[in-house]
């Protein structure tokens, strides 16, 4: 009999089963971000099916998640209601107008699986739940009824709250029944996890959620448990007084951003045993940060946190243009807790110079070959990296040098430090970069060291 | 304090705008000078709608309401003060940056900085560098006010603080910047004189930047 591997897919069901588990895990919220891995602007990756199919695969490669969601937009609804779209190369497209500005009929149709987008996203689920199904756990994001309610309704909707509360709670029954739908759809195409998407509500107070959307999303929440997949609850924004009441409409999963104290929040969501997801800041620490921000903040929220019932998120949406390094230094923060505090220790103590002599670059008798990696055996990203440069060693023999390096090694911390490098996995040529956490195509990488030769 | 000043601060906190104006029709009535009501009822009030905001005792609906019950008395206000020669505090220039449609944060900082005594231009959202600039160039103003809710459009503060300097304009204003990906880090490294993360804050900032 063959043994079935744990995968990560299973970690992630036993966290949303809130069963014990020995490891974190990770779900990397690649949504346009998952484009730049490929070159791909976000327009391509949100209306190509091939270059989004393409960028996945990259981002389950490079970030090796246990759980990804296919896209991450949330004006996918909107724009079949009506909603025009301002379309950008690094974002999601914004909602630029409001069908239910000068109106308050609310709308009945219901988007049908053929309507927008909406055989595009299907498609590409099919494709990935192919692929990468059985190891990844899938998520398909769905706009919550308030967000959806307001790019129909624009931001009139915080004073219809006070001046017209019927229709409020009207278009909120239509979006629920919105958001119901399209889940369905994605819970058909095969996805595993359906997250259910609405920053807004961090804009209002415990008792307009309560008065507004306790039972919408229980609704949501229910009927998808009924379909026998996972439900999560995505806020990005400071909900942190509403966490609370988010927990009471029954979710499996519950995601914040760098908004919210994860140690108090997880006080609240451990009392109804629900899993809380977060809450690596994107701007500050993953788009602006270095890898050693990133290992830190993922090292300090897992030594804040108790392990049961926890996955270790970015905050929300990824920004398009985070360093791919960066995201990788936080896998393996998430994978090797313990040797990454080493190696957030070590890069203090290399500090305390520990003596480096480099090669004599400029006067070696042939191509020398560096790879500096977090952990070859450990990241996914080093270990392509590492295996792209022993083919070439294995095709090229004794005409170059290779080294391997690990940050895990102080020594290693102190030539990083010396070398000015500041990106890894990377591979240097004679002492200058030529590929940092992309790994390099076979020929490509071999036309390179050759003019080295 | 009056009764009509308690009523007026009360009805606003309250988001009662029906109220807040009866009120400062009376208590123009009753005599009681434009600036005062101004200063003693309608900025005291919009600063405690601040401090609940800030503590998060107030959300986004709570003070959407109060600010439009204060712009409901500030409309009776308006000639009166002009008439008297009030001067605002200070003129600032709103507007969400190039790209960014999001507008419900800069929409509340104008309205807490209107009902904190500066007097607003509201250029909108997806504002062109060259508006803002032209727009100093035609009018007195004395803060340039920015917000952006995208990661890829808090860039353009720092293309509008460039034009801004091109156009010459950059010492004759103080530039303030906020919102969601926005921190003081970036603010500092864009050369803003500014940063501020919530509307609250940002009364507070405006006031000490034209110290």
């Amino acid at each position: 009999m063959i043994e079935k591997t744990f995968t990560g897919k299973d970690l992630l069901f036993s966290v949303l089963r809130h069963e014990d588990s020995d490891a974190v895990p990770w779900v990397p919220f690649a949504g346009v971000h998952a484009g730049s891995l490929k070159g791909y602007n976000a327009r391509q990756v949100l209306l190509d099916p091939g270059k989004l199919v393409e960028s996945l695969l990259e981002v389950k490669k490079v970030y090796d998640p246990d759980g990804m969601p296919i896209l991450f937009d949330l004006q996918v609804e909107a724009e079949i209601l009506g909603c025009e779209l301002l379309w950008a190369d690094e974002a999601p497209p914004s909602v630029a107008s409001h069908p239910l500005a000068a109106t308050k009929a609310i709308p009945e149709y219901i988007p049908q699986t053929e309507d927008g987008r909406i055989p595009i996203i299907l498609q590409v689920m099919h494709s990935i739940k192919k692929e990468v199904g059985d190891t990844t756990a899938l998520y398909g994001l769905v706009t919550g009824p308030f967000t959806l309610a307001s790019h129909l309704r624009g931001t009139d909707i915080f004073l219809d709250s006070v001046d017209d509360p019927d229709f409020v709670t009207a278009l909120v029954e239509y979006t629920t029944q919105v958001a119901i739908a399209i889940s369905k759809y994605y819970i058909d195409a095969g996805m595993d996890v359906i997250a259910v998407v609405d920053p807004l509500i961090s804009q209002i107070s415990p008792r307009m959620f309560k008065r507004f959307f306790t039972q919408p999303f229980r609704e949501i929440f229910e009927s998808i448990r009924k379909q026998g997949v996972f439900s999560a609850f995505f806020v990005c924004g400071d909900a942190t007084k509403n966490i609370r009441a988010m927990c009471e409409t029954n979710p499996d999963c519950i995601a914040v951003d760098e908004n919210i104290d994860m140690v108090a929040a997880k006080a609240i969501t451990d009392e109804f045993n629900i899993t809380l997801g977060g809450n690596i800041p994107l701007t500050t620490c993953m788009l602006l940060g270095n890898q050693q921000d990133n290992m830190k903040y993922v090292v300090d929220l897992l030594d804040a946190l108790d392990h049961h019932n926890l996955i270790i998120s970015p905050g929300c949406d990824m920004p398009y243009a985070i360093p791919i390094e960066n995201t990788i230094a936080a896998v393996q923060a998430v994978r090797e807790p313990d040797n990454t505090r080493k190696v957030i220790e070590n890069y203090t103590k290399a500090e305390i110079n520990i003596p480096i002599t480099l090669p004599n670059y400029a006067s070696l008798t042939k191509p020398l070959i560096e790879v500096f990696t977090l952990d070859p055996d450990t990241c996914a990203a080093c270990t392509y990296m590492w295996r792209a440069a022993q083919k070439i060693k294995e095709i090229l023999g004794d005409s170059i040098d290779l080294a391997l390096y690990k940050i895990t090694e102080i020594e290693t911390i102190a030539r990083v430090k010396k070398m000015g490098i500041e990106k890894i996995p990377s591979i240097y040529i004679n002492g200058e970069l030529k590929y940092s956490s992309i790994i390099p195509g076979q020929s490509e990488f071999l036309e390179e060291v050759k003019k080295y030769q | 304090m009056s009764n009509l000043i308690h009523e007026i601060h009360e009805g606003i906190l309250d988001g009662n705008q029906k109220l807040v104006v009866e009120k400062v029709e009376q208590a123009i009535n009753a005599g009681l000078t434009a600036e005062e009501i101004l200063n003693d009822a309608m900025i005291e009030a919009m600063a405690e709608a601040g401090n609940l905001f800030e503590q998060g005792e107030f959300f986004v609906p709570e003070l959407l309401v109060a600010a439009r019950a204060m712009q409901g008395g500030m409309e009776l206000l308006k000639p009166l003060l002009t008439r008297d020669n009030v001067k605002a505090k200070g003129i600032v220039l709103a507007g969400t940056v190039k790209g960014d449609l999001h507008d419900i944060g800069k929409n509340l900082v104008c309205m807490m900085l209107e009902g904190s005594g500066f007097e607003i231009i509201d250029l909108g959202s997806d504002v062109d560098p060259q508006t803002f600039v032209s727009t100093i160039q035609e009018k007195q103003v004395d803060i340039v006010a920015m917000s952006a809710l995208l990661t890829t459009t808090m860039v353009n503060m720092k293309t509008t603080i460039d034009a801004l300097s091109s156009a010459g304009l950059r010492g004759k204003v103080k530039v303030m910047v906020g919102g969601a990906p926005v921190s003081q880090d970036f603010a500092t490294k864009i050369g803003a004189d500014g940063y501020a993360a919530d509307a609250n804050q940002a009364v507070r900032l405006a006031q000490s930047l034209l110290e």
